[in-house]
């Protein structure tokens, strides 16, 4: 029987994993892979205390200053949970693991374009990735589809290895950070076609081309070697959903200033949770608070939340 | 012993995690870098149909991204 069971493996869990190891609670991070979203960012910049790192690097520091505590770690998937009196059981593919509390730290997923063509050159000029295949696009023609300061980074990427970056932005202005938005501005291989989307992804073997909405200088055809997409998110809630924890609109998991859900026992942090501004240094501070919480619960729950019952039952 | 060919990018995350993997479990492998090298970067596309990074090649089984549980289970770990 475990006190906390956090479920996602990048830095909100960690930072909870962290302080769960330091209130000595017995505490078992669940995640299919270590590192999240954040490991795909090559450029933090905005993580105080650290002027200029990698995302693989923070995760990697944040990780290891975890690990300095008796934490455990599995590396497998979160298939299933389930609610039992004021228990949870959390299962993978081959093991059954009870809890006393959960803390969903699940993250996102890629949110696609859902265009033609988009499935069928999948890794074949369609990326999600710019630090992972951009470097395959040397003085090639590149798209990156999306409005979002992370799409802007892409770009920025992409640009030290193309010869041409397209931003192609369905809105009229993108959301990137002030001090991104200046260094796209002062980027001459980078371009901003705005107002337009993305109708089909083109190519033979390898993507060539895409289609446009409007046309882009007197084409709706746009001629590119690749075209990463950035279209933003779509919160990882469905395993906390299944034993009643709230959510939004969006997906995402409603949860209050002390990182509690509706569920007593459940707490939720980093990017899957309702907070508005999405980073690295407010997912682990969500963390942080939802170990507390976790802790504090832990402290004051007078239910009887214990295995050893179960067991003598059936020795009996 | 398996052969074990990891076609990767210098950069690419995932692929660090996959070659760190294989390490961990002291599985001795071939390192492909697709960037600088064309030959290799067809060798990918031919066996994965694919330019993503990492791809696995675990004795003829291709594995493409880091796939944790494909990769225990083309080695038998």
């Amino acid at each position: 029987m475990y006190d906390l069971i956090i479920i996602g493996g990048g830095v909100a869990a960690f930072s909870a994993a962290l302080y769960a190891g330091r209130f000595r609670l017995k505490t078992l991070v669940v995640a299919e892979n270590l590192g999240g979203t954040l490991i795909l960012t090559d450029d933090i910049s905005n993580y105080p205390g650290f002027k200029k790192t990698t995302g693989m690097e923070l995760f990697d520091r944040i990780k290891d200053h975890a690990k300095d505590y008796e934490i455990e770690i599995l590396e497998r998937r979160a298939e299933k949970a389930e609610k039992q009196a004021d228990c949870f059981e959390v299962f993978t593919k081959d093991k059954t693991l009870k809890t006393k509390t959960i803390i969903f730290a699940t993250g996102t997923k890629l949110r696609r374009l859902n265009v033609p063509g988009e499935k069928e050159f999948a890794g074949r000029g369609v990326h999600y990735c710019a630090l992972c295949d951009g470097v395959l696009y040397k003085d090639k023609i590149i798209g990156v589809a999306g409005g979002s300061d992370s799409a802007a980074k892409e770009a920025l990427l992409l640009a030290e290895y193309g010869r041409k970056v397209y931003i192609i932005y369905r809105r009229e202005k993108m959301r990137a950070e002030p001090v991104n938005a200046e260094r796209i501005e002062q980027n001459k291989k980078i371009e901003i076609i705005n107002n337009t989307n993305i109708t089909e992804i083109k190519g033979d073997t390898f993507v060539n081309g895409v289609i446009l909405d409007k046309s882009y200088k007197g084409s709706k055809e746009l001629k590119l070697d690749a075209l990463f997409v950035e279209v933003g998110h779509i919160p990882t809630s469905d395993l906390a959903r299944s034993i009643g924890v709230k959510t939004n609109e969006k997906s995402e998991i409603v949860i209050n200033r002390d990182s509690e859900t509706n569920v007593r026992g459940v707490f939720a942090c980093g990017d899957v949770v309702d907070s508005k501004f999405k980073q690295a240094i407010t997912g682990a501070a969500e963390g942080v608070v939802a170990a507390h919480s976790a802790y504090q619960y832990l402290a004051n729950q007078t239910a009887a939340c214990d295995d050893d019952v179960d067991r003598e039952d059936v020795a009996s | 012993m398996a052969k074990t060919i990891v076609y990767s990018t210098q950069t690419c995350p995932w692929c660090h995690r996959a070659k760190d993997f294989l390490r961990k479990h002291n599985i001795e492998f071939e390192d492909k870098d697709v960037a600088g090298d064309a030959t290799a970067r067809n060798e990918l596309v031919r066996k994965s149909g694919q330019m993503g990074v990492p791809v696995l090649d675990i004795d003829g089984t291709i594995i493409v991204g880091f796939d944790q549980q494909a990769i225990e289970k083309a080695l038998n770990l």
